[in-house]
């Protein structure tokens, strides 16, 4: 009697203790993994990173903010800056931080790796959108190049990250993207966003909740100093100005604009046939070129023909072959010219 | 300009380029194939919308339909078990006859009378021997019927339909519908259920499907299943109620393997596999009438035949490791008895005992060789006589009540028993799957948590219900 | 099962067909099978080499490729039956098994086998494989499950479209293998001069790209015969043939592919 229960306790508490192993947050090993983690080569390539995006956007580098990102003390920033300055990655002309040619490169290196990682992420894990940066930003000072650039070929040596950033290629070229702040657009035009800045991760996550992405179209509908309104999906977006700065956006001349009536595949009933207008960006990796495999290009004639008996996935027809699709996915493709077809008849 | 240079130059321009036609260059050139193979598909294909496909369309109606699809499913599936189950008993027995009761004196008297050494004889005959026919016995006849009527629902086009119906099921725990037919498909086999998870072309839902697989029932497991619930679970209620209970007991443990194998795919999924990739596509194909013996003959041969070799290969050294253990003396006990005599205190705290420990130990080859193994053991360690052929020597008795007998004398309860059935539904697959999932996944990690996942499971699922069932005494 | 269909064809000698299972020694020409997952590969595959690979209805079977031999009017010929693929242009290892063979592995002929139900769908592959090899043969499979439900193939225009024979069969009965044999002959004898269908309309954005590359290969690499192809893999980033440019690996391929001689005997 007595023995079984202190068996039981102690099998309980066990347990209780190797759930506490893993959770919350990678639990008691994952704190391991943090504490061992080669602190001072991070705060160089993270610092350089800064430093570099800085001199991308063409501001200029502020003590202050670099402290704030990398959330250290103002003394240990001093100390970094010395020692980057010791170990020739920058110098100082008319006390203005600038990169060196060697800490361009070795910035770029790094840059390199965190895009191909997000890329990653994005394309061949399943892990979310609000993820990839955070993840990227904790694999790339353990990442090496040579694995990067092995990761480059795997995935078709892409040029762009999933937020819409060009990827240096090996040598560390990279070209200049040309774009607006969606600050910066008025009411009534029709942009393409080309990039959502990743950072800081809170504005991120809610802009990504909003359901934009990059290659997105959308129609700014109303502009104040307040707010700025605009429709994406076919859904209305309201967002603060200090947000839209984080989204770069390119206007479109009329031919290039798509169309803009259209509805989304999960929502054509068994029964009707519709026309494909595009498949959303957010639809990505393997399952994108599924897609496009199973012939679910712009153009193409799509008939919704069955519901599986809990209603998700559907069954459609395109191209004489029946595919079945997810909602979710259904929900990525957009179509227009719906009409009623009686196949069954 | 030299070569190297030139070389060189394209690629340059290449990239250069690539950064001008930008992100959606594949979708463009996807696009534009596409519209090629629409127009000449115009030209070429003579087909009346209406008219074609007609019968698909209704079929496919009936088999997604509120109110007939899942019956359909239900009626199909429980005929194929049921085919299965009565239709294997008979040339099971056979087998078993040929082999085992009438083959096996023969070979060995034989053997005998050229003067072969005693040894040699235990080691290849009453111990390889022997468990491979036990093995091709037990394991042939389900197989050979399970495998083709699973392939001619397959041929049909039937079973896409299927995960079609389940997908929303198994995406809710993360996995795939396709899922469903190789959880289906370990019934018969876990071996050939791994391999069928080949179908799944998205990697996470295929290692999930290749880590579950193990809590599908298979054949191996049934009888084992089936004769622990008549003499522990039947005997504890009056007679006539005895059937039902001990029936109904097996039933709950292959459904609560489903039930596991639903949450250990939503424990993966969240977890270990939560970042691998995952895509989702399934094609309908369109119903074809299956060619029957074409079907017949390649089922036979590439999923029997290729399974039960694999088992065989097995089977046999394990059959000699399971001689040579309960042969080899060191002092005055064989090696399996002092295992037993060292395992036994921990196999009694969970609810097991040291005989079953070490039964799945060597009997890791085939969940078939289990029953036989543990009789085996347990008159050896019990030091009964007048049943069994000897040390080392895999029986099975036709008498429920005499095997029963002989596990009361061994000193197992109810607990024992109900926990062994349950260790049997949990514990590591047999290493002919361990293997295989080795094969399909080529990742040594995904082998060992296949193999470790369940096992650890039984253990403490064992663990605490000995534990529970000593405090409700 | 084949040989009693085949009376009705003349240009075909029932006894000159001799399936040799996985006897692959001394082959004289190389024969590859490709073709979206379930289309009856490797029905075709079997009837051709006698051997029992499995086929089901159920995309997926074939995984990784598998080879046979036959022989036909005293010519050897290697068989290889791809895996399944819906494409050629993505990074599944799939896919870059069937890609590479067909560019790199140097098949005498490539038999494109399609579903006669899903013809459109599986065009798509069919054009791809167009733009690498010039020596294909489409097989139109499953006629009879077309014709059961109503639908009909016109070979002809099919053919004049693509550039490349094209044969309506059903492996299964065994119908249209002899003339797929014949077609086989004919390929690789030179005697059916291939001129397949290439690209015509890539839009314009996206042809000065190609085009701009397509010239600078064909000037670095004379007479390479799929440069468009090569030019559409550079920038969709192939690291196999960034790889094979640079080490010069593309150049032995159009050799190849000009002087279309089967390797000599013994
Ligand atoms: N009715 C019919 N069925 C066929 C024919 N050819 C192949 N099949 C069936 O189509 C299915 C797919 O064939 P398989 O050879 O495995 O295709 P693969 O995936 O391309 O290798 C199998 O069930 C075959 O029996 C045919 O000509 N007619
Ligand atoms: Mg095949």
């Amino acid at each position: 009697m007595n023995e079984s229960m202190q068996a039981l306790i102690i099998g309980l508490s066990a347990l209780v203790a190797m759930f506490l192993l893993i959770w919350p947050k990678g639990g008691i090993l994952g704190l391991f993994k943090r504490i061992t983690r080669d602190k001072k080569r991070e705060l160089i390539e993270d610092s350089l990173k800064y430093i570099y995006n800085c001199e991308y956007n063409k501001n200029c580098l502020c003590v202050d903010e670099l402290k704030n990102n990398l959330s250290i003390s103002s003394d240990k920033v001093k100390n970094l800056l010395h020692s980057l300055e010791e170990t020739d990655l920058i110098k100082t002309e008319n006390s203005k931080y600038s990169l060196t040619s060697e800490g361009r490169s070795y910035a770029l290196r790094i840059i390199r790796i965190h895009r191909l990682l997000e890329r990653h992420f994005a394309d061949q894990t399943s892990y979310k959108d609000t993820e990839w940066h955070d993840k990227a930003e904790n694999a790339e000072h353990s990442v090496s190049f040579e694995e990067a650039n092995r990761l480059a070929a795997k995935m078709g040596n892409p040029i762009f990250d999933p937020h819409g950033d060009p990827i240096p290629n090996e040598k560390g070229q990279i070209p200049l993207i040309e774009g607006k702040s969606l600050k910066d657009i008025s009411a009534g035009i029709i942009v393409k966003i080309i990039h959502i800045e990743d950072e800081p991760t809170n504005i991120y996550s809610q802009l990504v909740a909003l359901g934009i992405s990059p290659g997105m179209q959308i129609t700014i509908t109303e502009k104040s100093d307040k707010r700025i309104k605009f429709i994406a999906n076919n859904d209305e977006c309201v967002i603060a100005p200090a947000f839209a700065e984080n989204i770069t956006v390119a206007e479109l001349n009329e031919t290039e604009q798509d169309y803009t009536g259209f509805s989304l595949l999960a929502d054509l009933k068994p029964g009707y046939l519709a026309t494909v207008r595009s498949i959303s960006k957010a639809c990505r990796g393997q399952q994108r070129r599924r897609l496009l495999d199973f012939g679910i290009v712009p153009g193409t004639k799509i008939y919704s023909d069955l519901e599986s008996l809990g209603g998700d996935p559907a069954a459609y027809i395109v191209r004489g072959t029946k595919v079945a699709l997810r909602k979710k996915q259904a929900r990525e493709i957009y179509i227009s010219d719906i009409e009623k077809e009686d196949l069954n008849g | 300009m030299d070569i190297k240079n030139s070389k060189e130059n394209i690629l340059n321009t290449a990239e250069k380029l690539r950064w001008e036609v930008g992100e959606d260059f594949h979708d463009n050139v996807m696009e534009t194939i596409y519209t090629d193979a629409a127009r000449i598909a115009d030209i070429v294909v003579i087909k009346d919308n209406k008219k074609a496909f007609h019968l698909d369309r209704f079929i496919d109606r009936l088999v997604t339909s509120k109110w007939t699809g899942f019956p359909i499913m239900f009626l199909l599936l429980a005929l194929v078990f049921w085919l299965t189950v009565i239709g294997a008993n008979y040339p099971s027995g056979l087998l078993a006859n040929i082999f085992v009761d009438f083959l096996y004196p023969v070979i060995r008297q034989y053997a005998v009378s050229f003067g072969t050494p005693l040894w040699i004889t235990g080691l290849l005959i009453d111990g390889g021997y022997l468990a491979l026919a036990w093995v091709v016995s037990v394991m042939l006849p389900p197989m050979a019927i399970f495998f083709p009527m699973f392939t001619i629902l397959e041929d049909f086009g039937y079973l896409p339909r299927v995960s079609f119906n389940m997908d929303s099921l198994y995406r809710k725990v993360g996995a795939h519908g396709k899922q469903a037919l190789t959880m289906s498909m370990g019934f018969g086999c876990n071996a050939a259920g791994v391999i069928a998870a080949r179908v799944i072309d998205s990697p996470r839902e295929k290692l999930i499907a290749i880590i579950t697989n193990n809590f599908s029932l298979c054949n191996g497991r049934w009888p084992t299943q089936i004769l622990i619930a008549t003499i522990f679970v039947g005997t504890l209620v009056p007679a006539e109620y005895s059937g039902l209970l001990s029936a109904s007991a097996v039933i709950f443990v292959a459904l609560l393997g489903i039930g596991l194998s639903l949450l250990v795919s939503l424990f993966l999924s969240r977890t270990m596999l939560k970042g691998e990739p995952s895509a989702f596509s399934l094609e309908l194909p369109p119903y074809r009438p299956p060619k029957i013996l074409q079907t017949l003959y390649t089922s036979l041969v590439d999923r029997t035949l290729f399974v039960l070799w694999r088992a065989m290969v097995f089977a046999f050294p394990a059959g000699m490791v399971i001689w040579l253990v309960s042969n080899i003396n060191v002092g005055n006990n064989t090696v399996a008895e002092i295992f037993i005599d060292w395992a036994d205190p921990f196999g009694l705290f969970i609810g097991l005992n040291g005989v079953i420990l070490l039964a799945y130990i060597i009997a890791i080859p085939a969940n078939e060789i289990v029953i036989p193994t543990i009789l085996m053991l347990t008159i050896m360690v019990t030091g009964i006589h007048n049943v069994g052929e000897g040390s080392g020597v895999l029986f099975e008795l036709s008498d429920v009540n005499e095997t029963a007998n002989i596990l009361k004398a061994g000193g197992w309860t109810a607990l024992t028993g109900i926990n062994l059935m349950l260790f049997s539904l949990m514990h590591n697959p047999c290493s002919t799957t361990i293997y295989t999932i080795y094969k399909e996944t080529k990742s040594l990690k995904w082998t060992l948590v296949s193999t470790i996942l369940p096992i650890a499971m039984g253990l403490t699922v064992c663990f605490f219900i000995a534990q529970i069932w000593r405090l409700l005494e | 099962m084949a040989d009693d269909k085949c009376t009705s064809c003349p240009a075909f000698n029932r006894k000159s067909l001799k399936k040799l299972g996985i006897n692959l020694d001394n082959t004289d020409f190389v024969v590859a099978l490709a073709g979206n997952p379930n289309t009856g590969k490797s029905t075709v595959f079997n009837s051709l080499t006698g051997l029992r690979q499995h086929t089901g209805n159920w995309p997926g079977k074939t995984v990784a490729r598998a080879e046979g031999a036959f022989s036909l009017n005293e010519k050897k010929y290697k068989i290889v039956d791809l895996p399944g693929t819906y494409s050629l242009l993505s990074a599944s290892t799939d896919e870059e098994i069937a890609r590479n063979f067909i560019l790199f592995g140097q098949p005498d002929v490539t038999i494109v086998v399609v579903d006669a139900t899903r013809l459109e769908r599986n065009l798509n592959l069919t054009i791809q494989i167009l733009e690498i090899t010039d020596k294909a043969i489409l097989c139109v499979n499953l006629m009879d499950e077309a014709r059961r439900n109503k639908i009909d193939i016109d070979s002809r225009s099919l053919s004049r479209e693509l550039g490349i024979p094209v044969i309506l069969a059903s492996a299964r009965q065994g119908e249209g293998i002899p003339e797929l044999l014949q077609s086989v002959e004919d390929v690789v004898t030179g005697r059916f001069l291939c001129n397949p269908f290439r690209l015509k309309n890539i839009s314009s954005e996206l042809n000065y790209a190609v085009e701009k590359l397509e010239k600078m290969l064909i000037a670095e690499f004379p007479g390479m015969p799929n440069a468009r192809w090569v030019a559409l893999r550079l920038l969709e980033g192939d690291q196999q043939i960034i790889d094979s440019i640079k080490n010069g690996e593309i150049s032995s391929v159009i050799k190849q592919q000009i002087i279309p001689e089967p390797k000599v005997e013994n």
